[in-house]
């Protein structure tokens, strides 16, 4: 049995809120540098054509247009993550709406999208695949029928269509399945997402010689930097990429999108140039948005609830190009399997291209469109079983010693007490009004190991800066790093300062994405101050001839232990000497995952620092009209050591809120040829203030091996995995059939509760 | 294109004289530059702002009426005791438009002459019987909203008009009325479907009654048939049910990115014995709170 604690933790306040809230903060789009221009692109026409020819002669002639850029004016390079599939700027074919075939630069950017729309473009329309679950099929045509020249990693398991492949076989599944008492198949459809941040994305870029300059809004300062490096093919010291304050991203501003396009523009023009999107381009233009999902499940079970089985087949939608979604197809099979045991498995997961707006990370990709469906099939094998679905759970979720069907063995995670803990505050079993419900999910989601480095330097006046690649995503994560450093360092984090957020300043970081940020980034901080501890310790001991090992860092001063008359002030040490400690702390190994039958292995075959999630949420149904509000929420999470409960709750409150979004009301309708129909606040619909219900928090804290610093997992993606699966079994227990499709629409909910037509 | 003028008008005249020479009026701008930020329709090339113009800021309360001035915006609307006593359909229609923001910011002349056929106030307006009062150069005019709203963004306003006022007679005592659409969400909402109602109860019969559509056709309409199925009734279930399934066979949904025809069919007839009922018990004295949509929604709170 795994110990529950409650979290005992410093209370940290944000620092960047009131200049947030009272509008004096300044994001990328509030900069301007002298002499700018205005950027704006010209985007494709078709979602699938060939160009025959490109005339930017009309758009150069127009007054106030000092660049325009195609794909001649840039290294003719490919880009991408785990596949390098995609131009800067088209060069012969065009692949989704949003593919870019110029660029403009003009003394307004009236002047700039006026230009844009006067290039010429001829094509050649192509046939488009937008249902990429026939992607494989014979019939379908090839995205990219250039694939196999492209570069990229060997383990994808690419061919034809499918980007990605990855499967997880573990012993006899069709002999297990055929001896199961009970076996329930099911299929499930899920609608693309967008991360939706509440500011567009905009990009200034400022040449300086051969050197150039970016601010931008970004979750991945590094992968930006290395993207203008790449595409424009100059080094990386030649790139500073600075991103002011970040007004959001979930996802959608990781990886490298329009940073190169804007660089190549003002080294044309000769003039820093600035790109600001509208929200209708931060729909349609940005490929970068959660997948869209088929999947099928059959899992067989014996009477006494044990999974004996599951087959499991997942189709998900790539779109147009790989970004950095590379990893999508191992990720939703890790999914697939859900935190449970399973005694044999047969998972197939194919990442499939299309024409449609590629898919990148959102949020905790993958996973809350796998659990979603995961979860509903686990309700409806206990229907099919006779038992509630509760007690199923508690039967079969992993727990200490539980071995995955990739062969990893679990120690001290606490699933079933994040399960118990949400039924509690939920009150399962209560008895409900009518036409409510209360529906249950769980889910896991890994922690991502990856190289950070800080730097930590002491003033004269014995203040310290901290200098960290870390970038902030509005999780508050970053800001709380003087925490960490003044416990080191026996101060006060209102000592401490903070340099971040460019690129020229700090090492490597792999940006705010994946939860990493704590996990990654605190503790290169901390291995940064415990450098300067020891050179304060080195100091303090020659000046109070003492030795070092009886001295310690307190309250600003080293002092002897046991005798706290006899001391330094940190300020007196400093002012005699340059104090400043570097590190990056020992990246925690992956967890072993012998299991034979994964193929595409992409480093996400075992779950490092697993975080365990139980939701439990209640709901009423407007029976006539299909409309659902959800009523209470009960979140109860096991991610590790709470380090800041404050920002922790923020985290869940976010989360869970989005969760509801994907569950209800979010969804990219596409026509028939791949275009987005609802690339607007007005039809998107995201989840409101208005809308969101009361929400309960847990955090179960254990002693997790493998852990980031002080026991710590990561926070910031779990709490959006099992929210849609929580909601879709809730509705299950109210309408005549289970709704399928998500969002689960009024209109899909109240036609999932009609009579089906004899 | 992008504006090329923009004057603001000190007057009725002033902008008159200017939309005589070409200019769209503005005024909260809520579906003007809403509209051309999403791509809908671009901004006219000449713009007059009229929102400084006083004598258009006012709702006023005439013999029998409420007039209200074309810059009456929706948290004003929502906020005055004779409409959310008397046209209490019209407070339920303001009360739900876009956002807070939408609210504040959003004139009811601007709704009316937007002309949207999923605009929240035109049938509560419609089934009020209220008039708009146009002015031009070559004098003043009196319209029926219903006469006035002629399809999907246009209106029988010859272009060198303005709208300057609505007058909206109050219903005879023993009336009530309401306004409910179908909400996805709690804010930021557009008609999908939605139906007005206003009855008026003598002796505990109906003796007048008006129900109109919206979202449901090019324009909001009334239906005759479900007014016919009320008038006489004692507005039991079964005329509201009557009246509720004439509703559905006069729309003419259509299938689009917010619903499927089938869907929006269906949700015709909830939607309207939803408003219909709530204009029921609102001339019975029975308190359904403002705005009635979150509370007739299965009594969500």
């Amino acid at each position: 049995m795994t110990a529950v604690e409650e979290p005992t933790t410093t209370q940290f306040i944000r620092p960047d809120g009131h200049e947030k809230v009272t509008g004096t903060g300044r994001y990328t789009a509030d900069l301007d540098r002298t002499g700018q221009l205005h950027a704006a692109f010209r985007y494709s026409d078709h979602t699938h054509a060939k160009i025959l020819s490109i005339d930017t002669s009309s758009a150069e002639a127009l007054p106030g247009v000092l660049a325009v850029v195609t794909h001649e004016d840039v290294p003719d390079v490919l880009y991408g993550g785990m596949v390098q599939d995609r131009r800067l700027f088209a060069r012969d074919t065009v692949r989704f709406e949003g593919d870019i075939i110029a660029g403009v630069a003009a003394l307004t950017p009236e002047i700039a999208r006026e230009a844009a729309s006067l290039v010429v473009v001829e094509y050649e329309p192509l046939p488009v695949l937008t249902d990429w679950a026939a992607a494989n099929e014979p019939a379908a045509i090839l995205v990219h029928p250039g694939w196999e020249s492209y570069s990229g990693d060997e383990t994808m398991g690419r061919s034809g269509n499918t980007l990605g492949y990855s499967s997880i076989v573990s012993g006899d599944a069709d002999a297990a399945m055929a001896s199961a008492d009970v076996v329930v198949k099911s299929h499930f459809r899920t609608d693309p997402v967008q991360g939706v941040p509440i500011e567009p994305r905009a990009v200034v870029a400022e040449w300086h010689g051969e050197e150039v300059t970016i601010w931008t809004s970004t979750q991945v300062p590094y992968a930006a930097r290395g993207g203008v490096a790449h595409t424009l093919q100059i080094p990386e010291s030649h790139v500073r990429v600075i991103v002011p304050l970040l007004g959001g991203g979930f996802g959608a501003k990781c990886d490298f999108h329009f940073e190169g396009h804007v660089a190549a523009l003002a080294r044309k023009a000769g003039r820093p140039v600035k790109l600001v999107f509208s929200r209708h381009e931060e729909f349609f233009a940005v490929g970068h948005r959660r997948e869209g999902f088929v999947i099928e499940l059959e899992t067989g079970a014996r009477s006494d609830g044990t999974l004996v089985a599951r087959r499991g087949k997942l189709l998900i939608d790539s779109g147009a190009y790989c970004g950095e979604g590379g990893f999508f197809a191992q990720m939703a099979a890790m999914h697939a399997l859900g935190p449970y045991v399973i005694e044999t498995t047969d998972i197939h997961s194919y990442l499939n291209y299309s024409n449609n707006q590629p898919s990148s990370s959102i949020r905790a990709p993958t996973a809350p469109q796998v659990c979603w469906a995961v979860e509903q099939h686990m309700d409806e094998l206990a229907e099919a079983l006779g038992m509630d679905p509760v007690e199923l759970r508690r039967r079969t979720l992993i727990e200490d010693g539980s071995v995955t069907a990739t062969g990893q063995v679990l120690e001290n995670i606490a699933m079933k007490e994040t399960l118990e803990k949400a039924l509690e505050l939920i009150g399962y079993g209560q008895e409900l009004a009518e036409d409510e419900a209360i529906g249950v999910a769980c889910g896991w989601w890994p922690c991502f190991s990856a190289n950070s480095g800080a730097y930590v330097k002491l003033n004269g006046d014995g203040t310290g800066t901290i200098i960290t690649g870390a970038q902030e995503n509005g999780t508050g994560s970053v800001m709380a790093m003087p925490m960490y450093a003044a416990e080191e360092l026996g101060m006060k984090p209102e000592d401490f300062t903070m340099l971040y957020q460019d690129t020229a300043a700090a090492p490597w970081d792999m940006g705010s994405c994946g939860s990493q940020t704590t996990f990654n980034s605190a503790r290169a901080v901390i291995a940064a101050a415990v450098e300067v501890r020891d050179q304060l310790l080195d100091a303090a001991a020659e000046q109070l001839e003492a030795s070092r090992e009886d001295l310690e860092l307190v309250a600003g001063a080293a002092r002897v232990k046991g005798s706290p008359d006899k001391s330094v002030a940190i300020t007196e040490l400093v002012g005699g000497g340059t104090f400043h400690g570097k590190g990056s702390g020992e990246t925690p190994p992956q967890p072993e995952a012998p299991a034979e039958g994964c193929v595409g292995k992409l480093g996400v075959e075992s779950f490092l620092a697993p975080q365990l999630i139980a939701h439990a949420v209640r709901v009423k149904l407007d029976r006539g009209t299909g409309v659902v509000r959800v009523l209470q929420v009960a979140a109860a999470h096991d991610c590790g050591k709470i380090l800041n409960r404050i920002g922790a709750d923020g985290q869940v409150y976010g989360g869970v809120v989005m969760g509801l979004g994907q569950a209800l009301t979010e969804g990219t309708q596409l026509d028939n040829e791949g275009r987005q129909r609802n690339p607007h606040l007005l039809d998107y619909k995201l989840f409101t203030a208005s809308d969101a219900p009361s929400i309960d928090i847990a955090w179960i804290e254990t002693p997790t091996p493998n852990a980031g610093p002080k026991g710590s997992k990561g926070v910031g993606e779990p709490p959006s995995v099992p929210t849609a699966g929580a909601v879709g079994n809730a509705i299950a227990k109210l309408v005549k059939r289970r709704v399928r499709e998500l969002p689960m629409t009024p209109e899909r909910v109240w036609e999932a509760d009609q009579e089906v037509p004899s | 294109m992008s504006v090329e003028t923009f004057q603001t008008a000190a007057s009725v005249d002033d902008a008159i004289a200017a939309i005589a020479a070409g200019a769209r009026p503005v005024a909260g701008g809520t579906d003007l530059v809403v509209g051309a930020r999403q791509g809908k329709k671009p901004l006219p090339p000449s713009l007059v702002a009229i929102h400084r113009i006083a004598d258009l800021h006012s709702i006023e309360e005439d013999t029998g009426l409420v007039r209200l001035g074309a810059l009456a915006t929706h948290a004003e609307i929502v906020a005055h005791p004779a409409i959310r006593t008397r046209l209490t359909a019209l407070a339920d229609a303001s009360a739900i438009v876009g956002s807070h923001a939408t609210r504040a910011h959003g004139t009811i002349g601007g709704n009316v002459m937007n002309a949207s056929p999923a605009m929240e106030t035109g049938g509560p307006l419609i089934c009020f019987s209220a008039t708009a009062t146009l002015k031009s150069g070559s004098g003043t005019r009196w319209v029926a909203i219903e006469d006035l709203l002629t399809g999907p963004g246009s209106t029988s306003a010859h272009a060198d008009e303005l709208l300057v006022s609505i007058d909206v007679p109050e219903p005879a005592e023993g009336s009530g009325n309401a306004y409910v659409r179908l909400e996805y969400r709690r804010q930021m909402e557009i008609a999908v479907v939605g139906a007005s109602a206003l009855v008026t109860i003598s002796d505990g019969t109906i003796s007048h009654a008006r129900v109109a559509i919206t979202a449901l056709a090019p324009t909001i309409r009334r239906v005759a048939d479900a007014e016919a199925a009320l008038v006489g009734s004692d507005g039991g279930e079964t005329a509201i049910a009557a009246a509720a399934a004439a509703a559905a066979a006069a729309a003419t949904p259509i299938s689009d990115v917010r619903a499927s025809e089938r869907y929006r069919r269906a949700m015709a007839e909830v939607i309207t014995a939803r408003a219909v009922g709530a204009a029921i018990a609102r001339s019975r004295g029975t308190d359904v709170p403002i705005p009635a949509s979150p509370a007739l929604h299965g009594g969500l709170s």
